[in-house]
């Protein structure tokens, strides 16, 4: 399928949920969603286009509005669904009941924006320390390490 | 029989990086099987977004040692998109060359591993000596054993000669005898087929549902890869085969990465002696136009993905990086349970059995009434024989895969 076909198939598929479609690079599409779409959207691609196998999720501070990337492949492209959420109401609803090997990447999403993932079946911390301070999430831009100083026993 | 739970890791001596197994077994069969993560997490993606781009090519690079050429050039072949320009096709055939080397070299690795874990400790000798001479071939092309920081933005830094290339050459007809006769071994030995066949199962419709990749995908009878999927690099002008199984076990994964070694053999001899001329590389600009790309690369084991998003400066906005590891995790939770203590070593291929350091049975407790009789060691053997008899019933229809 080349990716126009593609293009053409998912807007037949997704009908007017299908906010922008757009075709950047060969072999790469991105394709915008509302939120509460979302689940109905993945559906539809896995049924319809024979998108069964996510390769990841990014999700990415914009200040206002947090955007999350599912990034579909398959042997012919790779297509990206994006969606935003506000900062104030970071909800997501969880694709795992479509693709279970979401989960270790929506777990991640929580750990590192502080997304709230609804109805996740297993909501527990992946990659931060038990001792992580709540309501602290690394990957927001607002977020800044400062390094501690060293004290070196018997130093200066 | 009550069930127990045993914790294997995070700091275990087998363990070659620091995970924690949270195995619950009833008798020495894995009932449930938990996984914590993190132990390793270096904040490396919010630290990359305070670095410049070139700065960041050596810090993907130490995302990983063995596979330290993929992520670099994952990142690199994403950023040159975002940047507008296209590296010399030396410089990529380079760039290839120096990616199915490693592909090689992970992979024999492997093999010794599995070697190792099945108890087959001469084979794992033997692969590990021949890793020695992907090493050295590593070293003549980029002076480096682990790290090669060979990609550069815009191509690769060092150029390889005649005089190089012979010696490659040379080294390459060693390797690919010895790989044929580890194939010869390591799927007609009867005792190492009966330890890895049946062990660690994935189904194909469960490898698709959890998003399992690479090899662990591709012994599942999947035939993905990002190679032939997505051509990167210099692979749309490469010969060479999508390698898959169909026995979805340990078996499996096995021949999928022999026979995959082969193919490395003749894309490296094909990329020698198809070297293009000219330049190795072009040069980056510092600055990079907002704009965001999905980069893809065939990691030995598996699809590694990175997002790359720029803002206009110097920095990246966002930088995602997806190893092949986390993505077949969920699927290896699947592929240890209903499996024996003594098949985890094999399935995680860098856990030492130390847990099953059981005593000996004298007292046997019936799993199903709970009674309690006093067995002499005879009749234990007897039973053991017939237990075993029924449990693994795929044993007994292993077909030589050769």
């Amino acid at each position: 399928m080349t990716d126009n076909e593609i293009i053409n198939k998912a807007k037949e598929t997704l009908g007017n949920i299908a906010i922008e479609i757009t075709n950047p690079a060969p072999r790469r599409i991105f394709l915008k969603v509302d939120k509460k779409d979302l689940v109905e959207a993945v559906q539809r691609l896995k049924q319809g286009l024979d998108y069964n196998f996510l390769s990841t999720i990014s999700g990415l501070d914009k200040g206002e509005v947090f955007e999350v990337l599912y990034h579909f492949t398959n042997e012919f492209a790779v297509l990206t669904v994006r969606t935003t959420t506000s900062r104030n109401d970071p909800k997501i609803p969880t694709i795992t009941g479509v693709i279970p090997g979401a989960i270790l990447y929506e777990r991640e999403l929580q750990d590192m924006f502080g997304l709230v993932i609804e109805n996740i079946p297993d909501p527990r911390p992946l990659v931060l320390p038990d001792d992580w301070p709540a309501n602290v999430y690394p990957l927001r831009k607002d977020w800044k390490y400062e390094r501690p100083v060293e004290k070196i026993p018997g130093g200066e | 029989m009550a069930e127990f739970k045993v914790p294997i890791g995070p700091q275990h001596p087998a363990l070659k990086e620091p995970i924690s197994l949270r195995m619950t077994f009833e008798g020495e069969v894995i009932k449930d099987a938990d996984m914590r993560l993190g132990y390793n997490h270096r904040g490396l993606e919010k630290l990359a977004e305070q670095k410049t781009f070139i700065q960041n090519l050596y810090l993907t690079e130490r995302i990983c040692g063995i596979c330290s050429h993929s992520h670099t050039t994952c990142y690199a072949q994403g950023v040159e998109k975002l940047m507008g320009i296209e590296p010399p096709k030396r410089g990529l055939y380079i760039r290839t060359l120096v990616a199915e080397l490693e592909r090689v070299h992970s992979h024999l690795l492997w093999l010794g591993v599995a070697g190792h874990e099945a108890g087959f400790d001469t084979f794992f000798m033997y692969t590990w000596r021949d890793r020695e001479v992907v090493m050295d071939i590593l070293e003549i092309i980029s002076g480096n054993r682990v790290h090669y920081a060979m990609n550069a933005l815009g191509g690769v830094r060092r150029d390889i000669d005649d005089l190089q290339k012979k010696k490659i050459l040379d080294s390459l007809d060693l390797l690919t005898k010895r790989t044929a006769y580890y194939a010869n071994i390591g799927t007609n030995e009867p005792t190492f087929v009966a330890r890895l066949a049946g062990v660690g199962v994935l189904p194909k419709q469960t490898a698709i549902d959890l998003c399992a990749v690479g090899p662990t995908m591709r012994a599942s009878d999947i035939p993905r890869d990002v190679r032939k999927d997505d051509p990167y690099a210099a692979y749309a002008e490469l010969p060479f085969e999508v390698c898959t199984a169909n026995t979805c076990d340990v078996l499996g994964r096995t021949i999928v990465r022999i026979k995959e070694l082969f193919e490395c053999y003749k894309m490296i001899e094909f990329i020698l002696k198809n070297l293009p001329a000219g330049d190795i590389r072009v040069k980056a600009p510092r600055r990079v136009k907002e704009a965001e790309v999905v980069s893809r690369y065939e990691a030995p084991r598996g699809e590694n993905i990175h997002y790359i998003k720029s803002n206009g400066t110097d920095k990246p906005e966002r930088l995602k990086v997806r190893a092949p590891t986390l993505a077949n995790y969920p699927a290896t939770l699947v592929m240890l349970k209903n499996g024996y203590i003594a098949d985890i070593p094999l399935i995680f291929a860098a856990i030492d059995p130390c847990v099953c350091c059981a005593e000996r049975l004298v007292a046997m407790t019936d799993y199903h009434t709970g009674e309690t009789n006093i067995v002499r060691m005879s009749e234990l053997r007897q039973k053991s024989i017939e237990h075993y008899k029924r449990v693994n019933p795929a044993k007994k229809e292993i077909v030589w895969p050769f």
